[in-house]
């Protein structure tokens, strides 16, 4: 339906269609800063997302580690294998030291085509939750339930082919590259090839380290190294059973560990409380893994605030833009003022239209800013996930969203304060004349 | 009781800061709804000058102008800023020798431009500027004026001129830009629109022929020396 009379928005339109080239390559800078700031803020929180999965629902990671921020690096994102071991005994002093929910020990050590294998009790898939609230699910299969059963996180899975009923042998320690080997590769790490281990269940992604990780039970670990060792003490060791196992081969590296709390009452009161006593024990390091990776961020924020702030210099840079492109187009645009004048627009309603061809001009760059972000983000992430099996979210954070966007229509409003004044002040008796 | 003139001047004098002497002076000058009035002279005498300040798009205030402008019965200079933009829009139209049209507005839009400031109900704008635009004999109002002939912008700046009804049109050398037949065209419609709506015409020109079509005519000279300008010349 056509328009029965103009407005202003129709002028500021037909003005910035006059000067399309330049109000498209003013968009364009106000839409790559804005994204660009927008995806720093997104990938921000999506790192922090990410690194607060996979702690789930425990309350404390105990280890022989060397510092609570390694407990959690090697613990729970499997940035090592942790280096000191937990004697069984001390796990079971250990486990009558509190009233915990769940006390899950768990073992670090040997990894297959570069991936960790943590292995550990039923318990770790039927109480352990690898992001509070969220229980483990199963693509296919089921969780191991008797000894050299394993079961693949959805990374490894994918990576590696490996289906439901294949067979694999681990490799002692953690070779450094993840790329796929046979198993006649298996010359230079020592592989366990008397253990053959059968892949009982594939997980679903949960965006956490977790998902780059295979699982299988304690016992066939134990007996795993129980039979290195056996062979190393004597040339003809038959096959080694969980009877062969001493207490000196029952390690774990570290223990998964939720304490108890009746309905209504609060944890907080509790787990500080229970850490430090803990902690009294020089022998085991007691994380909080909430809070190291609370100081992780605080550690790294310093770097984001550098990013921060040379998005923030992008986005006063495409301000200015819109000055100059404004202030430029000035010359151009005399005549339209002095005829608009002319018709009866009072000087505040050219300086008015001034400003608002400015916000326009971030608010368009805005949406650009915020469609590029939007998209990105999604290709980023599912391309992430696909190549590396790293989980970011990329869902624009609301607050921070809503303050860039603003922000920026504020910044292009006052980027166009100067040509409205120039505007305001137009003589309109010289600009009428015709052009010579 | 008396009708109330399109435009009344008296005692104006205009001087452009740090000229030695003013540039426009009128002792008197009246103009009655309808009647037209071409101010003859060369370029540079103030013609064009005289204009603007009419249209209240130069400042008179001492110590540079002085004396009184009333269009319609209102003095625009006694008005604020502001409402006397307002005034202008409502009670006075302009034609310009380059047509002055708005870069990227179509010729409908140009028309529909000049209602936007006034107190005109913004339901009728478009549909008061169809009709104009069709009663000057333009049917191609949606297409810019760069894709439009001389005559045909012509037409358009006619019609923006008398968009809102205005008492006095001014027109400042309408002419001087076009060939003599199109010129002929453009005073034929510039005289018979403002003649029908009853507008009072100011026109400026040095053409003689543009001259010849005009029943008052007046120098600047003659607008200076005259006590009361109520006819002057001409046929």
């Amino acid at each position: 339906m056509a328009r029965t009379h103009l407005t202003d928005l129709t002028i500021v339109a037909r003005s910035m269609r006059v000067r399309l080239f330049s109000t498209a390559t003013t968009i364009l800078m106000v839409g790559v800063a804005v994204a660009l700031m927008l995806t720093l803020l997104a990938l921000r929180d999506a790192t922090r997302n990410a690194f607060s999965r996979g702690t789930g629902n425990m309350h404390l990671l105990i280890s022989a580690d060397s510092s609570p921020m390694v407990s959690v690096l090697n613990g729970v994102f499997y940035a090592n294998p942790p280096a000191r071991p937990i004697e069984w005994p001390k796990f079971q002093q250990l486990a009558r030291s509190a009233p915990w929910q769940f006390f899950i020990p768990v073992q670090q050590g040997d990894s297959y085509q570069g991936y960790p294998v943590l292995t550990s009790t039923p318990d770790f898939f039927t109480a352990f939750e690898p992001n509070d609230q969220e229980p483990w699910t199963f693509a296919e299969g089921r969780a191991f339930d008797k000894a050299f059963e394993i079961v693949l996180g959805s990374t490894v899975a994918r990576a590696s082919g490996l289906r439901i009923g294949d067979t694999i042998y681990l490799t002692h320690g953690i070779a450094g590259s993840r790329q796929l080997s046979t198993q006649s590769d298996a010359a230079a790490p020592h592989v366990h090839t008397d253990f053959k281990y059968t892949i009982v269940g594939i997980l679903r992604p949960t965006g956490s380290a977790h998902d780059r990780a295979l699982f299988s039970d304690l016992d066939s670990t134990w007996i795993i190294h129980a039979h290195d060792r056996r062979a190393r003490e004597s040339a003809e060791s038959d096959a080694t059973t969980i009877d062969d196992l001493t207490d000196a081969d029952r390690k774990i590296t570290g223990v998964f560990a939720r304490l108890a709390t009746r309905p209504g009452s609060n944890v907080t009161a509790i787990l500080p409380a229970t850490a430090a006593r803990l902690r009294a024990d020089p022998s085991i390091t007691v994380a909080d893994p909430g809070s190291e990776i609370k100081r992780l961020f605080a550690i790294v924020s310093n770097i984001d605030q550098v990013f921060i702030a040379m998005a923030v210099v992008v986005i006063i840079s495409s301000g200015i833009s819109i000055t100059l492109a404004l202030y430029n187009s000035m010359e151009q645009r005399r005549r339209q003022i002095a005829v608009l004048r002319v018709l009866g627009s009072s000087r505040f309603r050219i300086l008015r239209l001034v400003l608002i061809e400015s916000a326009l001009l971030g608010i368009l760059g805005c949406i650009l800013g915020l469609a590029v972000s939007f998209v990105g983000g999604q290709a980023g992430a599912a391309t992430l996930k696909a190549q590396l099996g790293i989980f970011l979210d990329p869902t624009l954070p609301l607050g921070p969203t809503i303050e860039v966007l603003g922000g920026t229509t504020v910044l292009a409003m006052l980027a166009g304060l100067i040509p409205a004044i120039m505007a305001y002040r137009t003589p309109v008796a010289k600009n009428l004349k015709p052009i010579a | 009781m008396p009708e109330t003139p399109a435009l009344h001047i008296s005692n104006l004098s205009f001087t452009y800061p740090g000229a030695p002497e003013p540039v426009v002076r009128v002792n008197a000058l009246s103009l009655a709804p309808g009647e037209q009035i071409l101010l003859a002279g060369t370029s540079g005498r103030g013609k064009s000058t005289l204009l603007q300040l009419i249209a209240g798009l130069l400042e008179l205030a001492p110590p540079t102008g002085s004396g009184s402008i009333e269009v319609g019965g209102t003095n625009l200079h006694t008005l604020s800023s502001a409402r006397r933009d307002l005034h202008r829009g409502s009670t006075i139209g302009m034609i310009f020798q380059t047509f002055n049209l708005l870069a990227g507005f179509s010729a409908l839009e140009n028309v529909m431009a000049a209602m936007m400031f006034s107190k005109i109900p913004k339901r009728e704008h478009r549909d008061r500027a169809l009709s104009l635009l069709k009663s000057l004999g333009l049917e191609r109002v949606q297409a810019a004026p760069d894709e439009l002939s001389v005559g045909q912008q012509q037409r358009v700046a006619v019609a923006r001129a008398l968009a809102c009804d205005p008492v006095l049109v001014l027109a400042d050398e309408p002419t001087a830009s076009l060939d003599p037949e199109n010129a002929v065209i453009a005073m034929d419609l510039i005289q018979s629109a403002c003649r029908e709506r009853n507008a009072a015409l100011l026109c400026t020109s040095h053409d003689p022929r543009t001259a010849e079509r005009f029943a008052r005519r007046a120098s600047l000279d003659e607008l200076a020396a005259s006590h009361t300008l109520t006819t002057s010349g001409g046929h």
